[in-house]
């Protein structure tokens, strides 16, 4: 399927390889993906920037969501800080921000849905090829997927995200 | 719908929401811990064997999951 993707939606792909790696992932989630498209120059950058949502704010809503939540765990007890700092002391600052750098190989079954989504959204857009704007297009349209909940977290309606998409590629044209 | 039973009905699906992504923090931070224990004890000497007992697994399920990553 990916000779259909044009350049950029590539670049996206395989930069959710190093992005999931980077968090420690066993495998390239939706929720990847998506950071990938949106730090990859192309239409889901420029949408989400005319909504005011850099990369790096995809990045940290992406990294909470996948990391410790402390106010959770608040609720039964555990003092996330406390722990943090004990390990920091042993282990050095950061030391619990992430775990060991990966090479994943594989998608999760949300991250391929998300990929298939984006073409059926190409196919929609009338477009000949995937770009990075169908990718945030279907993680929009996939509302179970962490890459949905990452939108979510930021503030971001799925209308605002579509109608930004959709003036993203008109200022393209 | 009185403001008491919304009020009960957003407790009632915040709770296990909330529950279960403290499970998955833990189960997070447990990884978290056990790589860099791991990693550790390594550094110091210690054998695949010794770290195993330790963590009440075998041999082979630790060197599987850290080989790679800790020499």
């Amino acid at each position: 399927m990916f000779e259909r993707f044009t350049r950029d939606a590539r670049a996206a792909v395989t930069l959710a390889q190093d992005e999931a790696g980077a968090l420690g992932a066993e495998r390239i989630d939706a929720d990847h993906v998506l950071l990938a498209a949106v730090r990859t120059d192309g239409a889901a950058r420029r949408a989400l920037a005319s909504l005011g949502v850099q990369p790096d704010d995809v990045a940290a809503a992406v990294r909470a969501r996948e990391g410790l939540d402390d106010e959770a765990l608040a609720s039964i007890g555990v003092d996330l800080a406390a722990i943090r700092e004990q390990v920091e002391s042993t282990f050095g600052p950061g030391a619990l921000d992430a775990g060991p750098p990966t090479s994943p190989r594989t998608f999760t079954p949300d991250a391929k849905k998300l990929l298939e989504v984006a073409l059926r959204e190409a196919v929609r857009s009338r477009r000949r090829s995937i770009d990075t704007g169908h990718l945030l297009l279907a993680a929009v349209r996939l509302d179970e997927t962490g890459a949905h909940a990452a939108l979510g977290a930021l503030g971001l309606t799925d209308d605002a995200v579509r109608d930004a998409v959709t003036a993203a590629w008109a200022a393209a044209a | 719908m009185t403001g008491n039973d919304s009020l009960l009905t957003a407790a009632g699906a915040a709770e296990p929401a909330e529950g279960l992504r403290a499970v998955r923090s833990l189960r997070t931070l447990a990884d978290r811990l056990e790589a860099l224990q791991v990693e550790r004890a390594r550094r110091r000497g210690w054998s695949w064997q010794q770290i195993a007992d330790c963590l009440g697994v075998t041999r082979q399920a630790v060197h599987k999951k850290y080989g790679k990553v800790v020499p």
